[in-house]
């Protein structure tokens, strides 16, 4: 059974960094309409959550994607889990919709296409949506910290997370709590 | 339900073409990066020189680049083709009336 063709929702997703955010908005899987990557070095939180209203106030999302900072293997730092908290806040204020995957989710979706690691998520993304191709880093090694543009992918990877996991529901609308494995199989 | 769409989509094109603000003002001809950065936030709504120019440079026709501002139009032109077809339907028996009619069905939305 095919997908009735619905409109896809307008997703923000944003992915808190150690010096600011990355972020992506796309209105469907192929359809990415802004990205970027925003840095501060003084009251992080303050701006960055100024930052991420302006983007809200902009173009108005349906929904917006964070990353679950709760779930088990998380390590987030506690002030990036105190913003993640605070877009949610912010979110629910405005009457907009939060979804949040784990990074375990995130990995899960990307297997389909044989993507497991960050830098193949972000090869996988650049490979779908060609304009982010130019952004993509190099592959990080062992010596090296990482660039601030894989925030982007980090983003993005959220939102297609979100979409992947969006339609497999209009598909199989019992299938909310199940593992991927099933929805695929 | 018609998704609302974003009144214009520029920034997205220009980022894909990889041209900064400078850049696409200047093949626009004239102004600075400002004022695209004006049109990118929505804050102004270029004129259809300007308009017409950005379908030049991007190869998008218009109405996709500036979607919102089209699905707007569309819909106001679509109510006031409503409201004239009514008047008109008073005087359908006039000559001419009915092919007038016909054609503003043609763009009335269902």
């Amino acid at each position: 059974m095919k997908p009735s063709p619905v409109p896809e929702k307008r997703v923000l997703a944003v992915d808190p960094t150690s010096r600011g955010f990355g972020f992506a908005i796309l209105e469907g899987p192929e359809i990415l309409i802004d990205w970027g990557v925003k840095q501060t070095r003084v009251r992080k939180n303050r701006r960055c959550l100024k930052q991420v209203q302006e983007l809200i106030e902009r173009y108005e999302p349906d929904i917006i994607v964070l990353e679950d900072c709760g779930a088990k293997g998380s390590r987030r730092c506690l002030r990036v889990r105190n913003l993640i908290q605070s877009f949610r806040v912010l979110a629910a204020n405005r009457r907009i919709p939060t979804r949040c995957f784990s990074r375990l989710r995130v990995r899960q979706v990307f297997s389909e296409q044989e993507a497991w690691t960050k830098h193949q998520i972000a090869t996988a993304i650049a490979r779908q949506l060609p304009e982010l191709k130019p952004h993509l880093p190099p592959f990080r090694k062992p010596w090296m910290s990482e660039d601030e543009r894989m925030a982007i992918f980090d983003a993005v990877a959220l939102a297609l997370t979100y979409y992947r996991l969006a339609n497999l529901r209009r598909i199989i609308p019992s299938a909310q709590g199940l593992p991927l494995a099933i929805h695929a199989a | 339900m018609v998704h609302p769409k974003l009144p214009n989509y520029l920034r997205r094109y220009r980022k894909r073409a990889r041209l900064s603000q400078e850049e696409l003002a200047f093949l626009l001809g004239g102004g600075s990066g400002a004022k695209v950065s004006r049109y990118e936030r929505f804050k102004r709504i270029p004129g259809l020189e300007t308009g017409l120019a950005c379908e030049v440079v991007f190869g998008v026709p218009v109405r996709e680049l500036f979607a919102g501002i089209f699905q707007k139009v569309e819909r106001n032109t679509g109510r006031r083709a409503r409201l004239l077809a009514r008047r008109l339907g008073a005087r359908q028996a006039e000559p001419l009336m009915a092919e007038k009619l016909s054609r503003l069905r043609r763009f009335l939305p269902s």
